[in-house]
């Protein structure tokens, strides 16, 4: 195979035939540009889709009250769901095991005030473990811990356009800012990876809010997380035995929809998993079709090769050449145009990747690339290719009769 | 070293039979120089490609150097041919992108013969014909009695028992032909065997022997006096 006459003989073909063997080449090695592009913007896709999500933890749940549409244990059709502070306990008691945080959301829109300078901001009222469910990252100062919770202290965790917008250039940590004509002390600033809203938010202790409000104890929705090592399957299990609980608890017929929404992200990610994977797969469909048209470009010329060399290939014969070596050429010949003009294809792919990847980074499509997979995958189907496009002229060429190199003077 | 019995050989052209062999019997001694000749369609050819085993005969024995050669598969084909035979032809069938040194080396590449000690032996067969100096030339660089002397050491260079020429001085000029005869009998005077076939007069004059083939059958088969080529040049 590495034999120096063997690639003399293959060199000498291509180079005699530049222009014919370039065409064919480009073939085989547009089928594998399109193959790699199309994967890599699939992996593209993939990685928008993760980077939104991402900006929560993964083996979130959210459970949302909302109003019934089915009269059941006799109350009537249309009722309002409120969760309460102890409809968080609850949960926390029935599921010791599958928690790993949990807490209790108290939304509302309020104007905040530093000096001069007044913003419409959101505030997310909540529970120290909210920080762990929302990734929620501190860059200064700390989140709320459960002390602000027990003193229903008025503390504030502000994201850094608020502090930006309000502060300027000074520094929030320890200054008071009005929210809802109370002064509340500036104790961390975080930053979002999700995106530039989230930094337009206030987190303040859930149980102040619940006393700003009227001293009540409503929760607007809960937040958890699992046991992180949970697949799939037990992932849904869970949250369908926490949906079940929480309707039997408020009285909720369980097929209706409305009443409560228990919101799981695994299914979501599962989702989009199997989107993915049906993408790839007709990534990889179509380049096979692109590719057959390729293979048989390369096999048809090899034909025309054999058949103007089949003098040559029958005065080898005449000198002992055996049919194995020949067909080992022609067969190593097409090999090598496959794979050298794949490489080719891939090369000018994972270029181009390279340049105009990284600016593609919108929110549904970022960093598209070709992964180590992708490469060796390419090359195991050329070679594959090479051989199954090598094998009809090698069988002609293997047919020549060394008669010829005395016959065709 | 050659022996063939009633050898029979028939060629289908669509519904009819053609008969082109219709039982030849001849024997060729170790060191003999034969001319086989005859007008075209006598079966000189066909005979030829028996003789190389590039076709096969339909019936009866042929057994070269007491090898009975017989249904041969084209690996066992090949490897008898590289192993007894050298052939010389017309149109040289030099391969036009290897020098005339990797020509001469050709059929020892297919014995597997190492690649330097290839080189080494190409330069000397080319050297016996006198080409040494043209040894990096490719054929397109040659005259044609250079070619047919680079496919002369070609054919040598394997050590073949028997050497078989078809028409070799077909494509050349007389004075060349004589030049290229001149050093067919050289080889031939060191005991090689050599069969030629050829439909010039002078040619076969030029060997040991003639076989004359007419229809398919030896009308002719006698010992001459050898004319010497040597004279010419």
């Amino acid at each position: 195979m590495f034999d120096r006459d063997v690639w003399q003989e293959i060199f000498n073909t291509l180079k005699t035939n530049k222009l014919r063997t370039f065409l064919t080449g480009f073939s085989v090695g547009w089928a594998i540009f399109i193959l790699v592009m199309l994967l890599a913007s699939v992996n593209g896709m993939q990685n928008g889709f993760t980077g939104q999500f991402n900006d929560d933890a993964t083996n979130s749940i959210f459970v949302r009250p909302g109003t019934t549409s089915k009269a059941y244990g006799g109350f009537e059709a249309g009722r309002r769901i409120q969760f309460k502070n102890d409809d968080i306990e609850y949960i926390k008691k029935s599921f010791p095991e599958d928690i790993e945080y949990i807490s209790g959301r108290y939304f509302t829109s309020t104007t905040a005030r530093y000096k001069a300078e007044t913003g419409s901001y959101s505030v997310q009222a909540t529970h120290p473990d909210h920080q762990a469910i929302e990734k929620t990252l501190i860059t200064e100062g700390r989140y709320i811990n459960e002390a602000d919770v027990v003193n229903k202290a008025k503390v504030a965790v502000i994201g850094r356009k608020v502090a930006e917008d309000l502060f300027k250039k000074e520094n929030p940590m320890g200054q008071f800012v009005t929210l809802n004509n109370l002064p509340f002390r500036v104790i961390g600033i975080f930053t979002d990876d999700g995106d530039d809203n989230a930094e337009r938010r206030i987190y303040a202790p859930i149980s102040t809010y619940q006393q700003i409000y009227g001293n009540t104890n409503v929760v607007n929705s809960i937040a958890l997380t699992y046991n992180p090592n949970y697949d799939l399957t037990e992932a849904l299990e869970f949250s369908n035995k926490l949906e079940i609980l929480m309707k039997r608890r408020h009285k909720i017929a369980p097929e209706d929809q409305a009443g409560i929404g228990v919101w799981n992200y695994a299914e979501a990610f599962d989702n989009i998993s199997s989107f993915t994977a049906v993408l790839n797969g007709v990534a990889i469909a179509v380049t096979f079709l692109i590719l057959i048209a390729g293979i048989v470009g390369i096999g048809n010329i090899m034909v025309f090769t054999i058949k103007e060399r089949t003098k040559e290939i029958g005065v080898r014969k005449a000198l002992g050449a055996r049919p194995s070596q020949i067909v080992n050429l022609v067969i190593l010949e097409s090999i090598f145009i496959t794979a050298l003009s794949g490489f080719v294809g891939l090369l000018f792919a994972w270029i181009i990747l390279a340049l105009v990847g990284p600016n593609f980074q919108t929110d549904a499509f970022r960093d598209p690339s070709v992964e180590l997979s992708t490469v060796i995958t390419a090359t195991i189907i050329l070679i594959v290719a090479g051989v199954l496009a090598g094998l009809i002229p090698a069988m002609k060429a293997a047919n020549v009769k060394p008669i010829v190199a005395l016959s065709d003077k | 070293m050659i022996e063939i019995k009633d050898l029979h050989k028939s060629y289908r052209m669509g519904s009819n039979s053609l008969h082109v062999l219709k039982g030849i019997n001849f024997k060729v001694e170790e060191g003999e120089l034969v001319a086989i000749m005859g007008s075209s369609g006598s079966g000189k050819s066909t005979l030829l490609n028996i003789l190389g085993m590039l076709d096969g005969a339909d019936s009866g024995d042929y057994i070269l150097d007491n090898v009975p050669i017989k249904n041969l598969s084209e690996t066992k084909a090949a490897q008898y041919r590289n192993k007894f035979l050298g052939f010389i032809f017309q149109s040289f069938n030099l391969i036009n992108y290897k020098s005339a040194a990797e020509n001469v080396a050709l059929p020892l590449y297919y014995q597997k013969v190492p690649r330097k000690e290839r080189q080494e032996k190409a330069l000397q067969y080319l050297e016996r014909v006198g080409l040494k100096p043209w040894a990096d030339h490719l054929p397109s660089e040659l005259s044609g009695g250079q070619k047919q002397r680079v496919a002369i050491a070609r054919a040598m260079a394997a050590e073949p028992k028997v050497l078989l020429a078809d028409e070799p001085t077909g494509a050349l000029d007389s004075k060349t032909s004589y030049e290229v005869m001149d050093l067919i009998q050289k080889i031939n005077d060191e005991g090689n065997t050599i069969l030629i076939v050829t439909h010039e007069e002078d040619i076969a004059h030029m060997c040991k022997r003639i076989v004359h083939l007419k229809d398919g059958v030896i009308v002719e088969d006698k010992k001459i006096e050898q004319v010497r080529a040597e004279q010419y040049v």
